[in-house]
């Protein structure tokens, strides 16, 4: 069988249009801070039965056939393009991360995973009206599906929440990304298990057999075949014409994965996860080609696929209100209670954990892509499919709102959040113990710490090393027996010297008191403080304030 | 510093070079010299041990000999411990098989499990000589001030000509958000921002050690933790790759999935001093 001419117009016409769509609209929700998905979703939705289909049918049927060649060719390609989202999402699977991040971000991950299952699971089993579906013999495996649906988190959405909200290289960075990453290799894991219980297997597999194979590709790849593709990266790299050579490599053993597991009797997704997460784990992969196998895929694959959805299915004729209020209860309460559980206790505070829990949230793409493998398997109906979109975009958009609003609660890690004014003095002591003691005298009142204490570790530390920095600039500091740190500052304008390394006398003293065996807390904000007061013009500006008031409303304006 | 030294000794051209090495080191240190050798002791195990003493040039007596049978990587793991060794010495491949890898060598063992500092020699000699260029592994725990402390001490004491302290940052996923709308221009800056903030963190972490009598180097990599570090020490020829020993036991999943100092371990970059 071969496509005739007017087919391949066909074809090609109707991919031309659905990636300009995705991109005009993926773009425009981008610029409004908005995960392009949706953009990208809403493209497909206006090209599809939902839109164009019902205002001009025949247009519709002509661009985007339901059935015959274009039809297939068309599958085929959305087909290739989820199984290289899949690949690539592989690629930034750090199983490292999880195993350095230690008891926390397992145990988010663990929680994270087994409360919106036994959720999912519970509600889908025992009330399945409330999806839509009647008493059948599928509702065990129905039940299983949406289980799984729900404990799948987005690495994507999750990564980019952590970068716009400047906490990727934080504790609570760390934890979510490593319980998300620990999370996506299970709820691949188990959905790939429930395909093979549905026995859409076509080369006589038995269930047990399929698990077997699955179990053992796992182990190989990820544990010799690693190792082998370790060694090759660097050949290839050297060898090979760059980038070209390196993507080919990477592309070849994803289709290869994915054809194995396909033939195996569970998805051919699941082996592009896995085996993006085996090169991924080279350290000989460069940052580059990673960025550019992301870019080939995110700006053309990753569009098409999600375009293809809303052409697929009509979300208005499909909208069933109490099966989209179900999935979405069910799903922010199974995430934020079992990841906010699971952080609690590991040892974060309330705040921190409700950080985690609205974080690891997000489904995005991840969920669309389970959902609509799950709709062509026959395990659910379209009205379940448009739930599970509408709660994979609503909690990657809620996702970061919410979790900046309990990050700006209690960050007292910032030098910002711990500037306060009744805490500013205007000294005229021209000796440096002096003024030092007058900081040390705030501090005092307000940690309920003897003085002298205070005193002798700052004084023991300034006569070790000065503090003098530059810029008119001083910051002594010490760590003594607290739990938050404090910040004191005198404004001196004669100078006292702290043996700065301009040579400059220093007219704005810091005091930084930080919590014993914390060094990168005190470091952190000693960075902190220097980079602020790097520019001597805007230090200058600082000391022509009389008042405390807009001394700190300027000194909070200076960027880092 | 390193008031007593024990050496992990056997019968071998290795074995020889080893010893020329610890005893350097022990004059080096002005410290203690204990031999610890796992095997069966017999009239003809004990005559090879004096004539392997005599030809690294030191008397009997200027030792300690412990000899002890058992598995040799527990036997002197014990016996470094019951012994008080503040530094033990051992020789190591630079790689082991895959298969001896997983299933974790006698050095690989020793490096992971010792209670106390180690120094693993790649390639010992039996013409041994200082160490001129030093790189260390830094963070920002107490462990690590004692880490780059100990290893500085050591560079003094060898009259170092290089001492770099290496601040390896990584930000696992990164790469992900060019799927959501970021751009490699974001992932760059977003780097290069870390960058300068480490850089600017481990600089006031060193000034606070007040460490003086050497040039310091400071480099900050953007990488896999624990691989990128490695391999500047390895690619800089350093003589010496100081780490600070792991906290927690590393396991077989550590090394399935090898992370921060798991990598010098599977692949030595050059000589590893690892501080306990």
């Amino acid at each position: 069988m071969q496509l005739a001419a007017e087919q391949i117009t066909t074809f090609l016409l109707s991919i031309s249009i659905m990636l300009f769509l995705a991109k005009l609209l993926g773009e425009l929700f981008s610029k409004f801070n908005q995960p392009a998905i949706i953009g990208e979703i809403l493209a497909g939705i206006l090209l599809g039965p939902t839109v164009f289909g019902m205002i001009s049918p025949e247009s519709f049927q002509w661009l985007f056939p339901q059935h015959g060649e274009v039809k297939i060719a068309l599958d085929s390609f959305t087909t290739v393009a989820v199984i290289l989202l899949l690949l690539i999402s592989g690629l930034e699977v750090d199983l490292s991360v999880v195993l350095s991040q230690g008891k926390k971000a397992i145990s988010t991950s663990f929680m994270g995973l087994v409360v919106p299952f036994i959720l999912g699971f519970g509600v889908s089993y025992f009330f399945p009206q409330l999806m839509g579906i009647g008493g059948d013999s599928s509702k065990f495996v129905f039940a299983l599906f949406m289980g799984t649906a729900l404990s799948i988190s987005a690495l994507p959405v999750i990564a980019k929440t952590l970068m716009d909200l400047n906490i990727f290289k934080t504790r609570i960075g760390f934890i979510i990304i490593a319980a998300a990453m620990l999370n996506d290799l299970f709820g691949w894991l188990i959905f790939s298990i429930i395909l093979g219980l549905m026995g859409t297997n076509k080369h006589g597999f038995s269930f047990e057999q399929t698990l077997v194979f699955t179990i053992t590709f796992v182990l190989f790849v990820l544990s010799i075949g690693k190792k082998i593709i370790n060694k090759i990266i660097p050949w290839i790299q050297t060898k090979i014409s760059f980038p070209g050579g390196i993507l080919n490599f990477i592309l070849i053993l994803g289709f290869l994965g994915a054809a194995f597991t396909e033939f195996i009797g569970i998805h051919a997704i699941f082996g592009a996860f896995i085996v993006g997460i085996a090169i991924g784990d080279s350290v000989h992969l460069k940052e580059n080609t990673r960025q550019i196998i992301h870019q080939f895929v995110s700006n053309i694959f990753a569009p098409l696929f999600f375009v293809s959805i809303g052409l697929r299915v009509n979300f208005i004729a499909n909208f069933d209100i109490v099966i989209v209020l179900t999935i979405l209860i069910l799903a922010f309460a199974g995430k934020v209670i079992g990841c906010g559980f699971g952080a609690y206790w590991s040892g974060l505070n309330k705040n921190e954990s409700l950080v985690v829990g609205f974080g690891m949230n997000s489904r995005g793409a991840m969920e669309i892509i389970l959902g609509i493998l799950a709709l062509q398997a026959g395990l659910i109906h379209e009205e379940v499919f448009v739930g599970l979109v509408i709660m994979a975009l609503f909690t990657s958009i809620s996702s970061a709102p919410l979790m900046s609003y309990f990050l700006k609660e209690k960050d007292k890690t910032k030098f910002k959040n711990l500037v306060k004014e009744k805490f500013v003095i205007f000294s005229n002591e021209s000796e440096k113990e002096k003024v030092i003691s007058q900081l040390v005298e705030a501090a005092s009142v307000e940690l309920k710490i003897n003085k002298e204490n205070i005193l002798n570790e700052v004084m023991k530390r300034e006569n070790i090393l000065p503090t003098g920095i530059a810029n008119y600039l001083a910051v002594p500091h010490a760590k003594i027996k607290i739990k938050e740190p404090f910040i004191g500052i005198a404004i001196n304008k004669n100078g006292i010297n702290f043996e700065a390394s301009d040579g400059l006398p220093s007219k704005i003293i810091v005091l930084l008191l930080t919590p014993e065996n914390n060094n990168e807390l005190q470091l952190q904000l000693l960075a902190e403080i220097v980079l602020k007061f790097k520019e001597k013009d805007k230090v200058e500006k600082l000391l022509m304030y009389e008042e405390r008031s807009e001394f700190c409303e300027e000194l909070k304006k200076v960027s880092l | 510093m390193f008031a007593k030294i024990g050496l992990a000794i056997t019968f071998s051209p290795t074995g020889k070079a080893l010893l020329k090495e610890a005893v350097r080191l022990q004059k080096l240190f002005d410290s203690q010299l204990v031999l610890i050798h796992v095997g069966e002791k017999n009239s003809e195990t004990e005559k090879l041990l004096d004539e392997t003493i005599e030809n690294a040039g030191i008397y009997k007596n200027q030792l300690e000999t412990i000899w002890e049978q058992g598995d040799p990587a527990n036997t002197i793991i014990n016996c470094s411990k019951d012994a008080k060794i503040d530094l033990l010495v051992a020789g190591a491949l630079e790689k082991e098989s895959l298969v001896k890898y997983y299933r974790d060598s006698i050095s690989r063992k020793i490096m992971r499990e010792l209670q106390t500092s180690s120094l693993i020699l790649k390639n010992p000699s039996e013409q041994p000589v200082s160490f001129k260029k030093f790189c260390v592994s830094a963070d920002y725990s107490p462990q690590c001030e004692k880490t780059i402390s100990a290893a500085f001490h050591f560079a003094l004491k060898e009259n170092a000509e290089e001492f770099v302290i290496i601040k390896n940052f990584y930000v696992p996923g990164i790469t992900l958000t060019i799927q959501e709308g970021g751009s490699p221009k974001e992932i760059d800056s977003m780097i290069e921002q870390l960058k300068n903030e480490e850089e600017e963190k481990m600089k006031l972490f060193v000034n606070e050690l007040n460490l003086q009598g050497l040039d310091i180097k400071i480099v900050c990599i953007y990488g896999k933790e624990g691989w990128e570090d490695s391999n500047y020490a390895r690619t800089n020829a350093s003589d010496i790759f100081a780490v600070t020993s792991p906290e927690k036991k590393m396991r077989f999943l550590d090394r399935l999935f090898p992370h921060e100092i798991e990598y010098s371990f599977e692949t030595l970059p050059t000589n590893l001093l690892i501080i306990k």
